[in-house]
């Protein structure tokens, strides 16, 4: 625990740091009230890891260092539904392994945060390459959140805010990092505990006879029951009805199904807070995500400096698409330029929400390492000629 | 303040990364700036060469990659030769005489700092890379002895702070009359 | 049956039966015995929380008026592990198939034994795969015909006590269907037992194993099979092994304590090394 003199026992060391991306992850995680970690070795994520096995016992916590990614995922789930504010991390291969689990905690609704350090396939360079993989991996229909980061900053305060949309919204939340940011050392500042806000689960005031396990209101989020006091919940796969009894029913399976993607869906604008940079007189937006977003900013400065109105959409969720926001901050646009480190793949939602109406170009890069603002500025340029 | 951008490369084992991670650590926890630091990794620092890279600034810095860096410590021939290259015109080249035997011609001003060579004289030629630290320090200003050498204590296994303190003393010693403007 | 058998319906999940197992099947009668050993321990499944995976015995939790986890192949002891972590003082009872157990989750199964965490596993041992139709499984005896070994299964099983006991589980004790009363005992000393429990039933699987590779769906005949393939283990003790090679041993073979797993690291006060 270096380059900090609070008390190592706390949650929250707050204060002024200059610390590595995973490290940051980790605080973030403790800040939110994390108490069950379990993972799986891998580079570049193996720092989360070896940090919370120093200090979740430090303040309560369990860490567990499990044989195989899939046991991380379902320990978590478990813990999760025992009660546990659960984390597991891991890097792209492994986050493969993780699909499995991801459809079952989405479909019993148990909150919980997944870390995916992306990698270049067996090597830890730098990409975004799991943007869809994060999204579309597991089997059923589902949607997801999933947060991206730029910072070490972001790292942290994301990692907070995934626990809070997973309690929030009973749902596994992603946390796209990059090896970029999660190998880098960056200034971060941590507030008091006071200062963070933490969200909890709600459990129900009902007696076990009253109780309906999956009964909410329209797009709405159940209430948990504890586990062992006669409340009888099957957390079961299979399509289930409010009572939790396993049943095939195509009404039920469809209503449930219409919840469990409508909660997240029906509030993505909630969800989503995109932050915008010079777009309203801009004739070209960048958007841009993750770490990609810092030479973005970078080459848009380039351009205004040259009198090219360029101006940039940060997205902090990737999913769900924040398309309300997308639509908005490219209403006056001539041209928008989706910037990514992958073959070009968010450009297609990009592409799907603004429908035609104005050309959408890809800024792509996938040599694993992040864009220089250079690059990003050569692509405005060609698109503004 | 320009964002002040600066390379430490060596091979492994000579603390490179370290050194980065120190001077980011005083500047940032210390000195209340913004620093980001970034390192070889994978196969990309094969051959035993290690680079670190640290940019700091007044304001959050944004892309954390440089094209040119404004001072470039080199600890090995061999990771001289391949980072040169990034030095930018003008930029400060500060060399390990012991271990750099060919400099090759720059755009710039080139110091050689006996920095093994004074960790030697002292007992431990690991601490060859807290004797640049005390020199940097010391020639450009950009903190002071006493930022450095809490950062040192904060990152440092006990045992080891009284070597490294005492290198960064030394460090300080050969950067006498030596002024570096570095802060733009 | 006498209703007897049935002494604690109050603790079967509210208008959950009848179950949906074959006739002739195992896993009821499994159920019965869990109800029964709650029944003379005194303690109810309301105050538990009991996992399934995915098959036929993977129901089992389903018909107990408990709190269950269901419906994923082979993760049962994980999220054993994360629930257990989480709630200590809560029991925990997996009821896992052989395929759940030892095919798609035998690395688990290790690992949970090796951590000897405070968790009673119930393997339901049919022999094969039958939720999917009858197939192989890592338990099925050599030379079985199944519908995916239909020359017979090249395939030599696995002892899945023996496997337990070298990885590390602190009571390990085999029965079948055909061994009601010693069942019911060993489920007993299980879920009283600190650390992992293993407790193997062989049960009888008419629909597929029986016609397939006895030849028979007649549940009487397979129940007749099990009871003729079964040795105590005092018998076997004593025979050489060439002689009991078809032969499933039953018995009690571990009963023993070391501690349980509470977390991957050490912690005690807080005087852990500081590292950067």
């Amino acid at each position: 625990m270096a380059s900090d003199g609070s008390n190592p026992q706390s949650r929250v060391l707050t204060g002024v740091h200059f610390m590595l991306g995973n490290y940051a992850t980790s605080e973030g995680a403790l800040a939110a009230g994390c108490d069950f970690f379990a993972g799986y070795p891998i580079t570049p994520a193996n720092e989360i890891s070896e940090r919370m096995s120093q200090r979740l016992p430090e303040v309560g916590g369990t860490f567990i260092q499990g044989e195989d990614e899939l046991f991380s995922i379902y320990a978590v789930t478990g813990a999760s539904i025992a009660g546990a504010k659960a984390m597991t991390a891991t890097a792209s291969a492994g986050y493969n392994h993780f699909q499995e689990g991801i459809g079952y905690a989405v479909a019993v609704e148990a909150p919980c945060v997944i870390v995916d350090v992306q990698r270049c396939r067996g090597e830890n360079f730098a990409t975004q390459a799991d943007v869809m993989q994060m999204r579309w991996g597991t089997d059923g229909d589902y949607e997801i959140i999933v947060l991206a980061p730029s910072s070490i900053q972001e790292l942290f305060e994301y990692t907070v805010r995934a626990f809070n949309l997973a309690e929030e919204y009973r749902t596994p939340v992603i946390v796209a990092s990059e090896t970029t940011i999660a190998l880098m050392r960056e200034r971060l500042d941590i507030p008091t505990a006071e200062e963070i806000e933490i969200v909890n689960r709600k459990y129900t005031d009902l007696s076990p006879d009253e109780y309906k396990p999956f009964a909410a209101p329209e797009y709405g989020v159940p209430d948990f029951a504890p586990l062992g006091e006669g409340y009888g919940t099957i957390y079961s796969i299979n399509p289930h009805d409010e009572e939790g009894s396993i049943d095939w029913d195509p009404d039920v399976y469809e209503r449930m199904y219409d919840r469990l993607t409508g909660k997240i869906a029906k509030n993505r604008d909630v969800i989503c807070q995109p932050r915008s940079f010079a777009v309203d007189d801009a004739d070209i937006v960048l958007i841009a995500y993750g770490s990609e977003v810092r030479p973005a900013l970078d080459a848009v400065q380039m351009a205004r400096d040259e009198g090219i109105a360029a101006g940039l959409l940060k997205l902090d969720a990737v999913w769900p698409v924040p398309e309300e926001q997308i639509k908005k901050a490219t209403a006056k646009a001539k041209e928008v330029i989706s910037v990514e480190m992958n073959i070009g793949k968010y450009a297609n939602e990009i592409e799907r929400v603004v429908a035609g109406r104005v050309p959408v170009h890809r800024c792509t890069k996938n040599r694993g390492i992040i864009h220089s603002p250079e690059e990003i500025y050569r692509s405005i340029k060609e698109v503004w000629k | 303040m320009k964002p002040l951008k600066i390379r430490f490369c060596g091979f492994g084992g000579q603390g490179i990364i370290l050194s980065a991670i120190t001077l980011g650590t005083a500047l940032v926890t210390k000195k209340g700036y913004y620093a980001v630091q970034t390192q070889s990794y994978g196969s990309e620092a094969r051959g035993g060469q290690c680079q670190a890279e640290l940019i700091v600034a007044d304001e959050e810095v944004r892309s954390p990659h440089s094209d040119e860096k404004d001072v470039l410590v080199a600890m090995s021939q061999s990771a001289l030769d391949r980072y040169v290259s990034d030095l930018k015109q003008g930029g400060i080249l500060i060399v390990d005489p012991t271990l750099v035997k060919e400099i090759p011609e720059v755009d710039g001003q080139v110091i050689e700092v006996p920095a093994t060579q004074t960790a030697v004289d002292l007992g431990n030629r690991i601490a060859a890379n807290m004797v640049l630290l005390g020199f940097v320090q010391q020639a450009t200003g950009i903190l002071t002895k006493d930022e450095l050498l809490s950062a040192v204590q904060d990152l440092v296994k006990p045992q080891f702070i009284d070597i490294n303190t005492r290198a960064i003393e030394a460090g300080i010693e050969l950067a006498e009359g030596i002024n570096l403007e570095v802060i733009e | 049956m006498s209703p007897k058998l049935y002494p604690r319906r109050e603790n079967t999940r509210p208008d959950s039966l009848p179950h949906m197992f074959c006739p002739g099947c195992g896993c009821g009668q499994v159920l019965n015995y869990f109800l029964r050993a709650c029944h003379e321990l005194d303690v109810k499944p309301q105050d538990m929380t009991c996992i399934g995976g995915v098959g036929c015995a993977a129901r089992i939790p389903v018909f107990l008026d408990t709190d269950a986890l269901h419906g994923i192949h082979g993760r049962t002891l994980p999220w054993a592990t994360g629930i257990k972590m989480t709630r200590p003082d809560m029991p925990v009872v997996v009821f896992a198939g052989d395929g759940d157990a030892l095919s798609i989750g035998g690395n688990h199964f290790i690992h949970a034994a090796r951590r000897n965490i405070d968790v009673t596993c119930i393997v339901v041992n049919n022999l094969n795969f039958a939720m999917t139709g009858g197939q192989v499984a890592p338990t099925t005896p050599l030379a079985a015909t199944t519908m995916t070994t239909p020359y017979g299964s090249s395939e030599p099983p696995f002892d899945l006590c023996k496997m337990a006991e070298t990885s590390g589980a602190t009571y390990v004790s085999r029965w079948t269907t055909a061994h009601a009363m010693q069942a019911i005992r060993a489920i007993k000393t299980a879920m009283q037992h600190t650390g992992f429990s293993v407790v193997e039933i062989i049960t009888g699987c008419p629909t597929h194993f029986g016609r397939y590779a006895l030849g028979t769906g007649d549940p009487t005949k397979v129940v007749d099979w099990i009871k003729s393939a079964a040795i105590p283990k005092t018998r076997a003790d004593k025979m050489d092994p060439e002689e009991m090679s078809e032969g499933l041993v039953v018995g009690e073979f571990v009963n023993t304590q070391r501690p349980v797993f509470y977390g991957s690291t050490i912690y005690e006060s807080g005087d852990n090394d500081e590292t950067s």
